[in-house]
């Protein structure tokens, strides 16, 4: 009995070495010749589909010559994942990219990243989305991509229905009246089509609440200012003024599907929308339509000259086992792809850059496909940007709080008033707020 | 199969009890060889992760760097936590109406199974159909079903005259039921496998004692199907109520916890705490909790099987 156990035990401890010999292959990569070119890793994601990763790097050598830039391919559903393994084990690139910016205050305070405040207090003042990455007055991150949220809307149901477009000067309720009037327009013209469209996401909702309302503050653990923005959105579902809820989750709708074959007269999308909307007017995936882009509607009127907006940057950063040799080379990466430079050569591939300025609007708008009236250059350009999910210790933990806020009030299994004051009992109990 | 006897040399040995132990000796190695590789295999990739949880359960380890130990806070923090009430609640509601339920429709559909009709390895293998199509297919399909204004179940419902249908899953009170429909009808095909293997190991002699004693249909699947099934129900109940206890990707699929958190079961928090949350010290816990809950309900099943069993 005793020598069983021994053996039991023996083979336990063998195969526990084994594992840790296998993780133990600690190499720390990189090639760095004392003198000659340097070669700079950078960790991306589906590079077929994503070229903004290698188009950043050829635009980068092609002014430094002295420094290569390669790009590391991750799988995109799991890069947050993959990466977070690489670099536990010490193998992840010399910069690693931010996909999801709220992953930033764990990645900041597991010191896997460097300070690199140096560079991003050099950036110009047209760079936005840098306080993303801001954890404790320290930066980690410097953007060079900046989506937010703007108003998209179709031209040519609006002429159908009658109604006049949106002009730049909407609150939500002209954005509720106008989607009820399409609505009602269109009834009475036989056509399927409703006013508006608002997918499943909570931050189709929340986001605009928490980056306008006055006084919101997802780290406050009050949540009554979300309570006009439901009440405003269940009352256009019940009037069938959009898909309802229910509809939009069982029958698994698409907002490609609901705006691009035109079932829908505006909907409120992150700014990627252009180049997918585009690229599949050109496929035939969505219908031949015309379309414009207008600032997404506005608490009330004092904020129409910069118009609020929410969304969270893609950016990069350095991580923090990096070569010293390497060093001065990649804080210059992160300077030149938060630079007008690099944001002229994205914008040329459809790409919202975290700068802003004529050069870059220019260049964007130059695209093939996209609308030429003045309001969506503006709307795509003049814009004040909210995070939406601000550094802090707890954001995920909230998101998911407020995450079933949103399921309870649009199924409209709990009442408005009840599931606050449920997320905010939950946030007091879970998080201690 | 042939035995090849080997011509044995007769050896002259001088003590038994030595020769004894070296055979003992030889049967513990060929034994251990037998089952070294699937036992590495186990060692590596459950027995040292489990080990591991274990530990990391003490600590409040993000995924990165030191992990530091707490000691119980993890696990008073769980006693506190509401939403840890809320799916230990929803996941034993899961439990409680899946389990017999699976139980008497596969019981039912192995029973149906297994005569002589035309066509029976045809119903068997649509019958296994579900378990073997990928639960997101499922999920989409089901949502459809379910769909409140839209969906075709609904739709009959109202025409047999239903007011006003459920609303399924996106309603709070519905969605749990709607989750254990499909999760029955999915694993159904699996436990009739199992049902139907067991049903033909019955000898039939029985059934034939049985019907010469005059025990009608009723009294025969009483006294003779049921009994003799014990040790297959045994085992099905034991893998269901593990299997819907640790219930996940239907759930995730399908509601993603909601409407708010009314689908919200263990699994689905430790999932949320360790990869979105980066809390996997507490994430930890809670999955520790759930393998002491499966533990306890399954050393009880055992016991009350050994007393039948007397």
């Amino acid at each position: 009995m005793k020598k069983r156990l021994l053996t039991i035990a023996g083979a336990v401890v063998a195969s526990g070495a084994l594992a840790l010999s296998g993780c133990s292959n600690n190499n720390n990569g990189g090639d760095t010749p004392s003198d000659g070119p340097i070669t700079l890793t950078v960790s991306g994601w589906s590079l077929q589909t994503t070229p903004e990763f290698q188009v950043l790097a050829d635009a980068f050598t092609a002014a430094n010559s002295d420094i290569k830039v390669e790009v590391v391919e991750y799988d995109a559903a799991d890069y947050q994942t993959l990466i977070q393994v690489d670099m536990s084990a010490g193998k992840a690139p010399d910069i690693i990219t931010i996909k999801e910016a709220k992953v930033t205050y764990s990645w900041a305070t597991g010191g896997q990243l460097l300070d690199i405040s140096d560079v991003v207090r050099a950036l110009p003042a047209n760079v936005s989305g840098a306080g993303s990455y801001a954890v404790n007055g320290v930066n980690y991150g410097a953007p060079y991509r900046q989506d937010s949220w703007v108003l998209f809307y179709n031209k040519d149901l609006f002429d159908a229905a009658g109604v006049a477009y949106p002009d730049g000067q909407w609150t939500w309720d002209d954005y509720a009246k106008a989607a009820r009037d399409v609505t009602a327009a269109l009834k009475a013209a036989g056509s399927q089509a409703v006013g508006a469209y608002e997918h499943s996401w909570q931050s189709t909702l929340q986001g605009f609440a928490n980056a306008q309302s006055p006084g919101a503050d997802l780290f406050s653990g009050k949540y009554d200012y979300l309570k006009p923005y439901y009440e405003r959105v269940l009352a256009l579902q019940n009037d069938g003024a959009q898909p309802t809820f229910g509809t939009v989750t069982t029958n698994k709708l698409t907002y490609q599907g609901q705006f691009g074959k035109q079932q829908s007269a505006m909907m409120a999308m992150g700014s990627w929308y252009v180049a997918t909307l585009v690229t599949q007017q050109k496929g035939g995936e969505a219908d031949d339509f015309k379309w414009g882009i207008a600032p997404v509607p506005q608490y009330n009127s004092s904020t129409f000259a910069k118009p609020v907006t929410f969304g969270d940057p893609t950016g990069m950063g350095i991580n923090a086992k990096i070569d010293s040799a390497k060093l001065d080379a990649a804080k210059k990466f992160l300077t030149f792809v938060a630079s007008e430079q690099a944001a002229v050569a994205l914008a040329e591939i459809g790409i919202v850059s975290s700068v802003t300025g004529d050069a870059v609007t220019d260049a964007y708008f130059a695209q093939a496909g996209l609308p030429t009236d003045e309001l969506s250059r503006d709307a795509m350009s003049n814009h004040e940007t909210k995070p939406e999910n601000p550094q802090g210790e707890n954001i995920a933990a909230i998101q998911t709080i407020l995450g079933a806020t949103h399921t309870a009030v649009m199924s409209e299994s709990q009442s408005v008033d009840d599931a606050i004051a449920e997320a905010q009992d939950r946030v007091a109990n879970e998080v201690g707020i | 199969m042939t035995t090849v006897v080997e011509p044995v040399a007769p050896v002259v040995e001088p003590d038994p009890k030595r020769r004894r132990n070296r055979l003992r000796r030889r049967n513990t190695v060929s034994g251990w060889t037998f089952i070294l590789p699937n036992f590495v295999g186990f060692a590596l990739l459950t027995l040292v992760p489990i080990v591991v949880l274990f530990y990391i359960s003490f600590t409040n380890w993000n995924a990165f760097g030191a992990a530091d130990w707490v000691g119980l806070k993890n696990y008073s923090r769980l006693f506190k936590d509401r939403s840890y009430r809320v799916a230990l609640w929803n996941t034993v509601y899961y439990t409680v109406f899946h389990l017999p339920l699976t139980l008497a429709v596969s019981l039912g559909l192995s029973l149906l199974l297994n005569r002589k009709i035309k066509g029976v390895a045809f119903f068997r293998t649509a019958a296994f159909f579900p378990y073997i199509t990928s639960v997101v297919a499922i999920a989409i399909v089901w949502n459809l079903l379910f769909s409140p204004e839209y969906g075709p179940i609904n739709q009959i419902l109202s025409f047999v005259g239903v007011d006003n249908p459920p609303r399924w899953t996106v309603s709070a009170n519905w969605s749990m039921p709607a989750i254990i429909i499909v999760a029955t009808w999915r694993e159904m095909g699996y436990y009739m496998i199992l049902f139907l293997a067991g049903l033909q190991a019955i000898p039939r002699e029985l059934y034939e004692a049985a019907r010469v004693d005059g025990a009608s249909a009723w009294g025969r699947f009483r006294n003779v199907t049921l009994p003799c099934l014990r040790p297959t129900t045994f085992f099905v109940t034991v893998m269901l109520s593990i299997e819907s206890f640790k219930v996940f990707d239907l759930i995730l699929v399908m509601t993603d916890g909601g409407p708010g958190q009314s689908t919200y079961v263990l699994s689905q928090m430790i999932f949320n705490k360790a990869f979105v949350e980066n809390q996997f010290g507490y994430a930890s816990a809670v999955s520790v909790s759930l393998f002491v809950i499966c533990l306890a309900i399954t050393i009880f099943q055992f016991l009350i099987n050994r007393r039948s069993e007397r």
